[in-house]
């Protein structure tokens, strides 16, 4: 019985830091993906119209880019409603 | 081993004063003249059939004419090598192929004539000389700011990449974990294969760049004595300037002795505009227009000699 409730506090305990982590962290993760879209959107410019760098710069990073890639391909979803998104990353239901 | 550029406006003489400058220096040094200028006239200058292999013109004096579609079609294989690379997968259904429309990509000229100078320069190390004859004006500064500019789009992705793995950091240390599902994401700069890769490639620019604005590196700068060629002159300075590259020598070519006004005119608008730099002068042949004279690279004034006595 009370190594059961010991559990339980100790899972309530550690349930709490990871909220408060994950919360903390949130924004800087938000930060993090939106210096990737722009360093996808730098190198790979082109696709969008914005002046590149030279070419061979994006072919020479291209082995790498997957997650950026993926980060630029769902910003582009998002951005018909970036209205909702900023409400999002700021916390406003 | 000294690295020489003739540059200047179309028509004043780049060819046949880097041509006469090769064929001087190759008495007391091995020289290798390559001409860039895809309207090549270097075979023309020496009476010679030229390819983009070397020519052995005498025991010191080499001559090579760059062929600037070849140079093209090769750096762009290099570039289609990386693209089949990455999407290897491709092959298995006979899709790879398409990324030889790449071919045809605009504004590559450039890069590839600096590969070709870059390649010349690091595979033809037993030349004491080497001479090379620039395309005019637009095409040579395009193509020699090209270390620079790219050198400049590498440091600022770099920075870019640094506060990405920043960021990473942060987010490491306040949850410890640091994954996107399905990898683990580097927070390290030694560990980033992207900023890995982009240090290495400014690298290898940044040492193109300083061997183009070394002690052993030059540009000639060729014009004539007239107001046009004075103009576009002082541009070509001032670019030379902005890239930090070290003009060594002036050549005013074509003086006639009844012009003799307009030519000192030009010169002292010149210097001003470059103090430190040497002036040759180099007079206007007559037996060129009588036919006579079927040796075009026999100039009798020493062309570099203010540069030799430097």
């Amino acid at each position: 019985m009370i190594s059961s409730l010991y559990r339980w506090i100790r899972r309530f305990f550690a349930d709490f830091d990871a909220t408060h982590r994950e919360k903390a962290a949130a924004l800087t993760v938000i930060e993090m993906e939106e210096l990737e879209n722009i360093f996808a959107l730098l190198l790979l410019g082109a696709f969008t119209g914005v002046p590149s760098p030279p070419t061979f710069l994006a072919v020479e990073l291209l082995p790498y880019m997957d997650r950026e890639l993926k980060i630029l391909c769902k910003r582009a979803n998002d951005c018909s409603d970036m209205l909702a998104e900023m409400c999002g990353t700021i916390g406003i239901d | 081993m000294k690295i020489l550029f003739f540059t200047g406006k179309g028509g004043v003489g780049k060819s046949t004063m880097s041509a006469a400058s090769a064929r001087q220096l190759s008495d007391k040094y091995r020289v290798l003249i390559v001409s860039l200028d895809p309207a090549h006239n270097l075979g023309d200058i020496f009476g010679v059939v030229l390819s983009h292999k070397k020519h052995r013109f005498t025991d010191s004096l080499f001559l090579k004419e760059v062929n600037l579609q070849k140079l093209c079609r090769d750096y762009l294989q290099r570039e289609t090598r990386v693209l089949t690379d990455t999407y290897r997968y491709l092959q298995t259904i006979n899709l790879d192929n398409y990324f030889s429309v790449l071919k045809y990509s605009p504004g590559i000229e450039e890069y590839a004539l600096l590969t070709g100078i870059e390649e010349t320069i690091r595979s033809e190390k037993d030349f004491d000389y080497i001479v090379f004859d620039t395309p005019p004006t637009g095409l040579t500064l395009r193509f020699l700011a090209l270390p620079w500019i790219t050198v400049t789009w590498i440091d600022r992705l770099i920075q870019i990449r640094r506060d990405i793995l920043g960021k990473r950091h942060t987010i490491y240390r306040i949850r410890g974990i640091l994954d996107d599902k399905e990898t683990i994401l580097s927070y390290d700069e030694n560990d980033d294969d992207i900023l890995k890769r982009l240090k290495k490639l400014k690298e290898n620019y940044q040492d193109l760049s300083s061997l183009l604005q070394g002690e052993d590196c030059g540009i000639v700068l060729v014009y004539n004595p007239d107001t046009l060629s004075l103009k576009e002159s002082k541009r070509l300075i001032d670019g030379f300037r902005d890239l930090k590259l070290p003009l060594r020598l002036l050549i005013n070519n074509k003086i006639q002795t009844k012009y003799k006004t307009m030519a000192d005119h030009v010169d002292s608008a010149m210097q001003a505009l470059a103090p430190e730099v040497p002036i040759q002068r180099v007079a206007f042949s007559e037996s060129l227009l009588d036919g006579k004279n079927s040796t075009l690279y026999d100039i009798p004034e020493i062309i570099l000699s203010p540069l030799e006595m430097k």
